[in-house]
């Protein structure tokens, strides 16, 4: 097993079922809405009736939008930043609660009927909460060391003369902190895979048997992850790049629609990620089946001889070939 | 009764001592109480052998071009691993006050950096824009410690030597030392001061002291007050002040390690390397009111020619390793930023200027000293943010608005930060572009003027312009108003008498108060006599009051005269039946909402493109405009050529009739894209 094929087969998965990227960019848009709805509603109370705003249409006037901060009545920026994150906080909770239904949907040959889908869900919730319940106290711990770690040295760092010096350590060891937190991630997404496919109630077994594969195929692993997150990468970019390349500044349809496709597109690689977790379950955490030979019946033995007339003497147990030499003992 | 009177005076007498003892500390311990000065025969030459030098070393110019008051000689040497001075300061003193002078005050600015200074409490008090105290250890502290002062003629004098608090009355304040001579010193006369003194740097701290290992030497020796106005003029060191000093000439020696590249003040005039490691470099400046310099053994330094109106000018660029790369960025704005001046305000006429980057995260960018002055970067500065040639222009600009044009920065701080960040305004609008003077990057723009403008409405109505700068309620007010504030006054006024009337008064105002302490009446005065306008009216609330402008358009709409004919139709011919010929009463009422009365003018656009152009006094506080057209109105607007920069709320100068929402469809896009975002890279970690 190469991580080519591992990387091809999780993207086979994804291809296969691209509905649920098409659901959950439905769903992170509806709730986007949601949540920037009350920006909105202050937006339009001081900007649809003054001609200051064209200013923000023809480009982009930092401080029209800065003026527009200022005033009063637009509001704090709690009172726009508050419900975006509220609002991705429900996405993220609709992620853990429809993430078993696509492990399955992934990890089946067929197309997955809503049923199955939604009955994985409902199975593995109280499990999937379990699993987040440790994945998160073990990353926040250990993403807070590693913060606090790299700042002590980039504090160390900026005594230097060298003034690159603090930045390059901080890149580095956001670097070095990607790649543990990846590592833990993948971690979690294997033991988030056993437990739905392998319908373990017993979660600790899944993070035990996951935290093993995950030690013994560290490297394919992690690669997969980190190929799948620098296409992220750039992906976003490339999005951003486009956007302020070709969208010209006051079409706001078309910064919109490259908006949405960058968004779109941005779900792919995580699903792409979750879908080699599968892959790597189904080659090498799936326990084998032991395939057994059906016991063949013994052929009836075609008569050759001619048939001579028996004596009954009782049942005839032993081959016929063979004829018995003596009778059993009753 | 005799004999008790004689003892109520005694005991007076020594109560009255008492007071005087606790009430002037002196600034050595030794010290008990002012003492006569000590007969020793006095070392340094008396008044009649003394002058202030002519010399024109410095400046391009064959005489003198001030009226040179003092001549500060200066030997000190630096001592990079502790970061202090020790140094002997000969200052010639020139009374030119008409008057006799038996006491002098000195400022001691590097004292400003003790936990109990009025600099220190200010900053805890009002906000600090570069220090924070939290963890302000001794070894960050500044000082600057006199050991022994002598005068011409009178011998050494350190005893009768006192810190006077005239501000806040702080006795631990000892940013100013007071000096009762023994005798006076008769108008018309010099006296000279002998002054050996140590300075120990802070950590930097308003653009003076060490990091890491550069410094930045600025307000570091004893510097004598300003005789202004019949008094002497030397306020203590505040976290909102700054500088006020007398025109004259400077001779330094700096005796640095051999290793230090250094830049200072005025002209290098001789580099001597000793036998003990160290290099002695002797500055001399002209007609500049102050010295600073730097060192650092990592400089990097580039020099360049400029031809100025009044000769060659050696333009001195020491850069940061790390940002050699932006040198030609810091020399193109500055060669531009002179070009301007020289055209728009009159002639730069030293023979030198010295442009230091400083160390990354230090407080010592972005200060100006005579002829040398600090911008900052960092590294990764991009070409469309104009934080560089800001901070170069700003600086240099204030070679005019301070360096020449040397106001009283204690009290009148709009004169120089104002009028500076006014100059600013207009050079970089000329330089980069109105819209994107100060950014220009990723579709993203935003001006000079509007920079000025949303630091003063961000504090529109605390402070007047025109008051002590320590005197602000808080830093934040201080910098909205004293720059913000002023700058947009100052482009309002334009808008008022006429640009070109307005850069005439500019340029009168510099050649006519060049090399002198002007008033702020004094520039207001140019104003009004350029313009032939009395602008009382606007300096009074603009300059001298809070009062805050804010005019909007309260409605404007239109409906058919014969609306009740219209009803009738609208029944036959459906709702939005119209007829071309229907006449349209329309209004538009505007209000003024501030206190701050000004004329405005007024635009009504219809929708058969027809334009009206209105002016309202402002007086009363509102007024309608009615108009009957076969054409209903779709828009008003106030100011609609945009000269009002102190218009508290510009979003309600205009009302459009009909809603258009596509500017909050494309901020909804981009916030809406953010929240997406965000949202999945919650879930890409989380879960």
């Amino acid at each position: 097993m190469t991580n080519k094929s591992l990387l091809s087969t999780g993207l086979g998965k994804v291809a296969h079922n691209k509905r649920y990227i098409v659901w959950f960019w439905l769903l992170n848009l509806t709730l986007a809405e949601f949540g920037t709805a009350a920006f909105r509603r202050s937006s339009h109370a001081i900007l649809d009736n003054t001609l200051l705003a064209q200013r923000l249409v023809k480009g982009f006037d930092a401080g029209v939008f800065g003026e527009l901060l200022f005033k009063p009545e637009f509001g704090s920026l709690n009172f726009m930043t508050y419900p975006a994150l509220y609002f991705a906080f429900t996405f993220f909770l609709a992620t853990a609660l429809f993430l078993p239904g696509i492990f399955s949907g992934y990890a089946s040959n067929y197309r997955l009927p809503r049923e199955e889908f939604f009955r994985a869900c409902g199975r593995n919730l109280w499990r999937f909460i379990r699993i987040m319940i440790v994945a998160g106290i073990l990353m926040g711990m250990v993403a807070g060391l590693l913060f606090a770690a790299n700042g002590a040295i980039v504090k160390k760092a900026a005594e230097s003369t060298n003034e690159k010096l603090p930045f390059e350590l901080q890149v580095t060891g956001l670097a070095v902190m990607f790649l543990i937190m990846t590592t833990l991630r993948l971690w979690f997404d294997l033991a988030e895979v056993d437990t739905v496919l392998d319908d373990k109630r017993a979660v600790r077994k899944s993070i035990a048997a996951a935290f093993r594969h995950t030690l013994r195929s560290l490297a394919r692993l992690l690669t997969s992850y980190v190929v799948v997150t620098i296409v992220a990468g750039i992906l976003l970019v490339g999005g951003l790049w486009i956007w302020m390349k070709f969208v010209p500044a006051d079409s706001v349809v078309g910064a919109f629609l490259i908006a949405q496709i960058t968004l779109f597109l941005l779900l792919i690689p995580r699903f792409w990620q979750r879908a080699i977790a599968v892959s790597y379950w189904q080659q090498r955490m799936l326990a084998p089946v032991v395939a057994v030979q059906p016991i063949e019946p013994a052929p009836v033995p075609v008569a050759t001889l001619p048939i001579a007339p028996v004596p009954d003497t009782g049942p005839v147990v032993s081959s016929p070939s063979t004829p018995p030499t003596e009778a059993p003992q009753s | 009764m005799k004999i008790r009177w004689r003892m109520f005076a005694v005991l007076a007498t020594f109560v009255l001592s008492l007071v005087v003892l606790i009430e002037r500390k002196p600034v050595t311990a030794a010290a008990q109480s002012p003492a006569p000065a000590k007969t020793a025969a006095p070392s340094l030459p008396t008044s009649e052998s003394l002058t202030i030098p002519d010399t024109n070393l410095a400046i391009n110019s064959p005489v003198p071009l001030s009226q040179r008051i003092v001549h500060y000689e200066i030997d000190a040497k630096y001592d990079a691993s502790s970061r202090t001075v020790d140094a002997t300061e000969v200052l010639t003193y020139h009374n030119l006050t008409g008057q006799p002078l038996d006491h002098f005050p000195f400022h001691l600015y590097q004292n400003a950096f003790q936990p109990n200074a009025t600099f220190v409490r200010d900053s805890k008090l009002m906000g600090s824009r570069d220090t924070g105290y939290e963890k302000w250890e001794a070894k960050y502290y500044g000082s600057e410690d006199i050991k022994s002062i002598e005068v011409g003629g009178q011998g050494d004098l350190t005893r009768n030597l006192q810190f006077i608090a005239p501000d806040d009355d702080n006795k631990d304040d000892k940013t100013v030392a007071d000096l009762h001579l023994a005798k006076p010193i008769p108008a018309g006369a010099f006296v000279q001061f002998k002054i050996v003194f140590q300075t120990k740097f802070p950590e930097t701290q308003a653009r003076s002291g060490w990091k890491r290992d550069f410094v930045l030497g600025g307000q570091w020796f004893p510097k004598v007050g300003v005789w202004w106005h019949g008094a002497w003029n030397a306020h203590q060191y505040h976290n909102t002040t700054e500088f006020f000093a007398d025109f004259g000439v400077y001779d330094v020696k700096l005796t640095v390690p051999q290793d230090e590249v250094i830049g200072a003040s005025g002209i290098e005039v001789s580099n001597v390397t000793n036998s003990d490691r160290t290099k002695t470099v002797t500055y001399h400046g002209d007609d500049i009111h102050d010295f600073a310099w730097t060192a650092s053994p990592r400089f990097k330094v580039k020099e360049a020619d400029y031809q100025a109106q009044m000769g060659p000018i050696k333009l001195r660029f020491l850069m940061q390793p790390a940002h050699w790369d932006q040198v030609d960025r810091h020399e193109r704005i500055t060669r531009e930023t002179l070009d301007h001046f020289e055209k728009w305000y009159g002639p730069y006429p030293y023979k030198t200027l010295t442009v230091v980057d400083p160390e990354p995260d230090s407080a010592a960018g972005g200060m100006e000293y005579p002829t040398f002055i600090t911008a900052g970067t960092t590294w990764w500065m991009p070409e469309g943010l104009h934080e560089v040639e800001g901070v170069v222009e700003h600086e240099f600009g204030h070679q005019y608005w301070y360096g020449m044009v040397a106001t009283n920065e204690f009290e009148d701080a709009w004169l120089d930060e104002g009028i500076n960040s006014y100059t600013e305004v207009k050079v970089l609008d000329s330089i980069l572009g109105k819209d994107t003077s100060v950014l220009n990057l990723a579709g993203a723009t935003y001006g000079e003027p509007e920079q000025q403008r949303d630091f003063y409405i961000s504090t529109p109505d605390r402070d007047a312009m025109a008051q002590n700068a320590y005197a602000y309620v808080n830093s934040f007010s201080y910098g909205g108003v004293t720059y913000g504030k002023t700058a947009s006054v100052l482009l309002t006024l334009e808008g008022i008498i006429g640009e070109d009337t307005m850069n005439k008064a500019m340029h009168t105002y510099f050649m006519n108060y060049r090399f002198t302490h002007p008033t702020k009446e004094d520039f207001l005065k140019t104003i009004e006599q350029v313009s032939g306008k009395d602008l009382r009216w606007y300096f009074n609330q603009a300059v001298y009051g809070t009062q805050v402008l804010d005019y909007e358009v309260l409605s404007a709409n239109s409906y058919p005269i014969d609306w009740f004919e219209e009803k009738k139709k609208d029944k036959k011919g459906g709702k939005d039946a119209k007829d071309s010929d229907t006449i349209y009463q329309s209004y538009v009422t505007v209000h003024r909402k501030g206190d701050f009365v000004m004329p405005i003018e007024v635009e009504v656009k219809f929708d058969n493109n027809e334009k009206v152009r209105e002016h309202w006094d402002g007086q009363s506080r509102w007024t309608r405009f009615s108009y009957q057209k076969k054409a209903k109105v779709i828009s008003a607007e106030i100011d609609p050529d945009h000269t009002i920069h102190i218009d508290r709320d510009n979003f309600n100068n205009s009302l459009l009739v009909e809603p258009n929402p596509k500017p909050t469809h494309k901020l909804s896009t981009y916030w809406l894209f953010l929240t997406q975002w965000m949202s999945q890279a919650m879930a890409w970690w989380a879960v």
